[in-house]
């Protein structure tokens, strides 16, 4: 019972993240339900009267009058509706507009894992860069509307610390959106280190001008991007040979240009997701050329061999060509930078204490070689580099949901919730004063 | 298939059927037809066969089932009245203490009035709404001093580094200890004191290092570690040098060198030789046991009236060739069986001389009477063959020499010959000396074990040496040359 100091208490833990929802039990080891955190829409016509407005308005909180249905978790962003706006409620890792993210929650909570969510302590997560303003948000959704017994919201950058089994740990976190250093002491953020940058949207960028640029390698054309969803038919086709397929017309017209950027955005995703990699040692032209290429096909049929282009994708994250950084001076910086950066606002006692700890997390991490040549980068620097990446994609990408569940399993912690009664008693302040 | 019974009735046996009935039952874990065809009689087989006896189950409920309730429970940590549920057994008291609530220690803190602020703690830095503020967040975050420092925000206060928050802190508990009355006795006190000890110019100089190691180039690392390897072995020599200087100096001075660790030979060494039951016969009485302090002392002639003594009873004395090197411990000699001193010649030459000896028909390996003439003449032959065996050796390495040089003479211009030559005897010397050196060594040993009449016979062998090889003879003065080169 009291083995390892657990002692659970049904906890959940929702980790909202830029890629997708996790929500699961506190003491588990992965989150029960995963929803994208895109969610599909459509709006109420505008000049409709009210009585007109949709039936299925329960779903969505319908107050501002723009939301008629919401689409969400399996069967939304990714089923093709005539007239379906895609979008996501977070923009920077920071969540920007609550009430979806409310409506996914409960939607994980109650319709994936099908949990009365006002009996169960809940325990959520936020960036390290979360303002005050967004987490008493979050509070004031848990108790009023959800009703919870308990709330507690924790840093991702201490929960991925945890996760890993450390109090002290230098914690890099590539996510979907953003890139963070954390440094994080005896479990406390150490705000003045914290360095974040939106890296991987450059990668994105990057890897999506490689993909539809007009390319000598095939034949002088870009590629087409259009999702399954959207082809009638297919024929195979040669590597390098411009693909047979054909369009379902009837869905053409029906199409939004958000849910047509959000599936061209899921293409490329795909596309780094199976052949982008790291260069282990640093850029070398010829080293890349020497690595086998990789076929990859997209949905129209065409497919090709990528070589050394599918390494320079993973090479933005850490090398930037003096060129771009002085045509864009706003570029995001790279990651060495931001280690450096983050590792230079910290004491110089600590330094080698967190180089020593180093935690490697977030699903934007799974480059093959990436880890590899994080620690090269940091052996240039420091003598003695430990890197702690999980060879599971699941702790990889969910770290921080992981370290929640660890967290909101622990006989010691259940002192720190914020119950009602201090939610009542207090109000906003007490979220302020409780979760440092 | 035939059983036991088939076959006794094919052979018109007595049928034995009935026994076997009675006494034998299949065992387990043997097949039927096999057991009627060995019967009961195979012991070890069925032994074999049977099932194996496993380890008894551990009995780890004590055979009865638990109940566990989803109860709720309170906790004393918190202040409030919060009441989370969780699972127990349901024969757990149901207002037992929460088990986790324990680890909720407060640290102690230390408050103060305006009054003591005033008399004590005034500080022209701070400002006492200021250090209110430390003492708070220090407690908040329970002296985690990186956090602290990070976290630490006073509005419109100057920026504070971890030092001075530290130094505050510190030196605002130990004024508190230090003027407050205090219910302990003063060991205790002193202790609590001692915790809050700060020296804030002394931590900033520690940062300051830390942080200049860290801003070493790679250049200045390699450098540093370069240097760091050239010291130690400068140092390491420095030893060797002062070490080989003082066995020197004690080895040539003795005693007078001034010289710790001087080894005096406290006992005359021709007593040690003698025979150890006549020493002990003879114990303190002998005028000769006082120790000499010196081994340049003149060694005095044994009385006559031992020497009568001997011849009675056959002992024989040797006269030991007085030691030039110290007296030191590995030079003691206790007495002996003089068969276990048989010569034997090097091990780098001792087949080859073994060879000429059994040419001879003689084995050196085995003498059946080791008398001290027979010994001494083995010696002698040993040392015969050895120099032999050597000078042969440089023979044949200078005829080959002098073969590769004559090749290569016969293929370069005559111009160059007379260098080509000093050359190739320089090589050769060298070789010689190192060959040689060995040589001595080992001789030099052998002379401090056996008796002085084994140390003429090597003079002699020595001499023939000299004559025979020139070259031989003018390494070993290289060698010494070397040596003494060394030396100095």
């Amino acid at each position: 019972m009291v083995n390892y100091g657990g002692d659970e208490v049904s906890a959940l833990v929702i980790d909202v993240g830029s890629s997708s929802v996790r929500a699961g039990y506190a003491g588990d080891d992965t989150p029960k339900a995963v929803i994208p955190t895109s969610y599909g829409y459509h709006r109420a016509p505008l000049d409709a009267d009210s009585a007109m407005t949709d039936v299925a308005e329960g779903a969505a909180n319908g107050n501002t009058g723009k939301i008629a249905k919401m689409y969400m978790g399996q069967f939304g962003p990714s089923v093709w509706r005539e007239g379906m706006e895609v979008t996501n409620p977070l923009s920077d890792g920071l969540i920007h507009d609550f009430e979806p993210v409310s409506a996914l929650m409960r939607h994980a909570v109650v319709d994936v894992m099908r949990c009365n969510i006002s009996e169960h302590p809940i325990l959520v997560t936020e960036p390290a860069w979360n303002t005050s303003a967004n987490r008493e948000r979050m509070a004031e959704i848990m108790f009023e509307e959800f009703q919870v017994p308990a709330f507690y919201i924790a840093n991702t950058g201490v929960l991925n610390a945890f996760a890993a089994g450390k109090g002290s740990a230098l914690v890099i976190d590539v996510g979907q959106t953003m890139a963070s250093v954390t440094p994080i002491v005896d479990g406390f953020v150490l705000r003045k280190g914290l360095v974040y940058s939106p890296l991987p949207q450059l990668v994105h960028a990057h890897a999506r001008h490689t993909l539809l640029s007009p390319s000598p390698l095939r034949g002088g054309r870009g590629i087409d991007l259009f999702p399954h969803q959207l082809i009638a038919n297919k024929m195979p086709v040669e590597a390098n040979a411009p693909p047979r397929f054909a369009l379902r017309e009837d869905r053409t017209k029906g199409t939004t240009d958000s849910w047509r950027a959000w599936y061209e955005a899921r293409e490329v995703e795909e596309w780094i997701q199976s052949v982008a990699g790291v260069m282990e040692q640093g850029w070398n032209e010829q080293v890349a050329a020497s690595r086998p290429p990789k076929q990859y096909e997209f949905p129209t049929g065409y497919n090709a061999y990528f070589a050394s282009e599918r390494y320079l994708v993973g090479e933005q994250l850490f090398w930037h060509s003096p060129q771009l950084i002085a045509s864009n001076p706003s570029v995001p910086k790279t990651l060495p930078t931001l280690i450096s950066e983050s590792l230079r606002a910290c004491d110089p006692e600590l330094r080698q204490v967190l180089v020593g700890n180093v935690v490697l997390t977030g699903g934007g991490s799974l480059f093959a070689g990436f880890s590899d040549r994080l620690s090269s980068e940091l052996a240039r620097s420091f003598p003695h580099v430990k890197i702690h990446s999980p060879g599971n994609p699941v702790e990889r990408r969910y770290g921080g949901w992981l370290g929640g569940s660890v967290l909101g399993s622990l006989g010691t912690f259940h002192q720190l919730w914020i119950s009602k009664e201090e939610w009542m008693e207090h109000g906003k302040a007490i979220v302020g004063q409780r979760c440092k | 298939m035939a059983n036991a019974a088939d076959v006794r009735s094919v052979l018109d046996l007595p049928s034995t059927r009935k026994l076997s009935v009675q006494t034998a039952r299949k065992p387990d874990g043997i097949s039927r037809e096999l057991f009627s065809l060995i019967g009961p009689s195979s012991t070890t087989l069925v032994a074999q066969l049977a099932k194996p006896r496993l380890k008894q189950k551990p009995n780890l409920g004590q055979g009865s089932k638990i109940k566990w309730e989803w109860r709720p429970f309170k906790n004393s940590a918190r202040t409030d009245s919060l009441q989370l549920r969780h699972w127990t057994k349901a024969s757990a008291e149901p207002d037992a203490e929460y088990p986790f609530a324990k680890y909720n220690v407060q640290p102690t803190t230390f408050t103060y009035s305006q009054d003591e602020y005033t008399r004590y703690l005034d500080d022209k830095e701070w400002t006492k709404e200021e250090t209110d503020y430390l003492m708070n967040i220090v407690r908040e975050y329970d002296t985690r001093w990186y956090v602290i420092q990070d976290r630490y925000e006073y509005p419109g206060g100057t920026t504070r580094s971890m030092e001075d928050l530290k130094d505050r802190y510190c030196s605002v508990c130990r004024k508190l200890i230090r003027n407050r009355p205090w219910a302990g006795d003063d060991a205790s006190k002193n202790v609590l004191m001692s915790s809050f000890n700060f020296d804030k110019d002394r931590e900033v100089l520690r940062k300051k290092y830390v942080a200049s190691l860290e801003s070493r180039t790679p250049e200045q690392i390699a450098e540093e570690e370069a240097l760091y390897m050239e010291i130690k072995r400068l140092e390491q020599n420095e030893r060797r040098f002062k070490r080989e200087r003082d066995d020197l100096l004690r080895t040539l001075a003795g005693i007078e060198s001034g010289l710790p660790d001087v080894v005096e030979d406290e006992t005359p060494l021709n007593l040690i030789i003698s025979d150890s039951k006549r020493s002990k016969k003879k114990g303190g009485a002998d005028p000769d046991s006082p120790a000499t302090p010196l081994i340049s002392a003149p060694r005095r002639p044994l009385p006559p009236k031992n020497t009568a003594y001997d011849l009675q009873h056959c002992i024989t004395r040797t006269e030991l060739t007085p030691l030039t090197s110290a007296a030191t411990k590995a030079a003691h000699q206790p007495a002996y069986l003089r068969s276990f001193k048989l010569p034997f010649p090097k091990a780098s030459v001792a087949p080859k001389v073994t060879q000429a000896l059994a040419e001879l028909g003689v084995s050196h390996t085995r003498l059946v009477m080791p008398t001290q003439g027979n010994v001494a003449l083995l010696e002698g032959l040993i040392e015969a063959a050895t120099a032999l065996v050597e000078t042969k050796k440089v023979v044949d390495k200078v005829e080959y020499d002098i073969q590769v040089l004559k090749n290569r003479l016969g293929m370069q211009g005559p111009a160059t010959k007379m260098e080509e030559t000093d050359g190739g005897m320089e090589v050769d010397e060298g070789g010689d000396a190192d060959g040689d050196g060995e040589g001595e060594g080992e001789d030099g040993r052998a002379q401090s074990v056996v008796s002085t009449r084994s140390a003429r016979s090597r003079k002699h062998a020595r001499r023939s040496m000299s004559i025979s090889s020139v070259d031989t003879s003018a390494t070993v003065s290289t060698r010494a040359g070397t040596k003494r080169q060394r030396r100095t």
